[in-house]
């Protein structure tokens, strides 16, 4: 056996090979990596803490009680408080202790107290525009313009829904 | 036995075989599961094993409004530019063509105007008919997104929710590919894959997705298919379900009702 050295480097190269190979894995696989599947569990949870931002119309009610008790007795209320306004958490942080920091969130950029307070019009478009494909039964109009004119009214770059309907009970003032 | 008849029979025999081998195999890619199978009896045989989450979208009663779309969008701090969920607006015309529009995903409503176009002889037509689709994650049983992740970000949770871990995602976009339905997409800001949930971080705290919340028109349904009482399962049982693109076999989650052969 006077190889036999040979055979000692090749086989010594191969187990530093494998402790490398496993010290490496061990160090760049999860702990809790392939426990149920080929993914990692945690990430799981991590995506289950992420806080919801709509908080629903009753959330909105602890506050706004006036307008909700309008809004509950009107014939408005398949549309939620927060499809018209916005999510009301940036809302509810901002301006309660203003703990907003590591939000990087339009909505507390675009509007005051990150709310959308409405413009009174566009919001209403999104339901009421009369298009091919929605029922009859909901009620909608061609254009502002044509249903302003319908009405003997005049149309001005200002005008809104909500001069003349509450957008709270779709009642005509 | 002439050199001819042999060569005759030998031909003869030779064809029939290989007609009837095909025909064996045939059969035998007949006896494969359907890809198509019945949606309902699938819903049906997951009553009872754990909470395992269901999603319905009714096409018929969806008016277009575009309020799922921008739920998500708040909800989930969706890039501007891609969707988690998006509106289709699907318009048929009388001479058999079929229009297809989705500006912004539907997210600022839809065209006042009905769309009139002109037959190829120059009159013009109105529509014939028309509906809206609402589009989201199928969240498949039998993934194609998950089995081409390399470094397994992509995962299906024990209650059939598809989801990614941003943590591990690399970004290489495999999924956004293989996904055939469109759902994925690679967030510019993280450079890592972004998709529907289901609203996984609302549904897991008892709430409903922001999409169902948000729907005027009642045309998301949400909730447990393995609950024989609960609210879906009673949608599924009583009425005829379809899922997208069912030949291909990836067993969606996401059922629709009133779906038009049309919808793709």
């Amino acid at each position: 056996m006077r190889h036999a050295g040979h055979f000692v480097r090749l086989l010594a190269l191969v187990a530093i090979a494998a402790v490398g190979f496993l010290f490496v894995r061990s160090q760049v696989i999860p702990k809790d990596f392939g426990v149920k599947g080929h993914y990692r569990l945690s990430a799981v949870s991590d995506e289950a803490a992420r806080e919801p931002r709509h908080l629903g119309s009753e959330a909105c009610a602890e506050c706004h009680d006036d307008i909700a008790a309008e809004w509950t007795a009107g014939k408005h209320t398949t549309p939620q408080c927060e499809n018209c306004h916005g999510p009301g958490l940036m809302h509810v942080k901002k301006v309660s202790d203003d703990s907003t920091a590591g939000y990087p969130d339009k909505i507390l950029t675009q509007y005051e107290n990150a709310i959308n307070r409405g413009t009174g019009i566009h919001e209403c478009r999104w339901c009421h525009l009369k298009t091919f494909e929605r029922p009859s039964t909901l009620k909608s109009i061609a254009s502002v313009e044509k249903h302003i004119a319908l009405r003997k009214g005049t149309f001005t770059p200002d005008t809104k829904c909500t001069d003349c309907h509450n957008p709270h009970t779709a009642i005509a003032k | 036995m002439s050199r001819r008849r042999f060569l005759e029979t030998v031909a003869k025999s030779g064809g029939q075989s290989f007609l009837f081998g095909s025909l064996f195999v045939n059969t035998a890619l007949l006896k494969l599961p359907q890809a198509g199978a019945d949606a309902k009896s699938r819903a049906e045989a997951e009553i009872g094993k754990g909470v395992i989450y269901g999603f319905v979208v009714d096409t018929t009663k969806c008016i277009g409004c575009g309020s799922c779309v921008r739920a998500c969008r708040a909800e989930n701090n969706v890039p501007d530019g891609y969707n988690r969920t998006w509106v289709e607006q699907y318009t048929f015309y009388p001479d058999g063509e079929v229009f297809v529009n989705s500006p912004n995903g539907g997210e600022d409503g839809f065209a006042e105007a009905l769309p009139t176009r002109n037959r190829p002889s120059g009159a013009e037509q109105a529509p014939m008919r028309g509906f809206f689709v609402p589009k989201l994650c199928n969240h498949c049983i039998d993934t194609p997104c998950i089995q081409v992740c390399p470094v397994g970000a992509s995962f299906k949770t024990d209650e059939g929710v598809v989801l990614v871990d941003h943590e591990r995602c690399v970004g290489c976009g495999y999924c956004v590919q293989a996904c055939p339905f469109g759902s994925r997409f690679i967030d510019p800001r993280s450079h890592t894959a972004g998709k529907c949930t289901w609203c996984h971080h609302r549904v897991t705290k008892g709430l409903l997705p922001a999409c169902v919340v948000s729907c005027p028109a009642d045309a998301r349904i949400f909730g447990n298919v393995s609950d024989p009482e609960s609210t879906i399962s009673r949608i599924l049982a009583t009425n005829r379900v379809q899922v997208l693109k069912s030949y291909l076999g990836t067993r969606p989650r996401t059922r629709y009702i009133g779906l038009d052969s049309e919808v793709i």
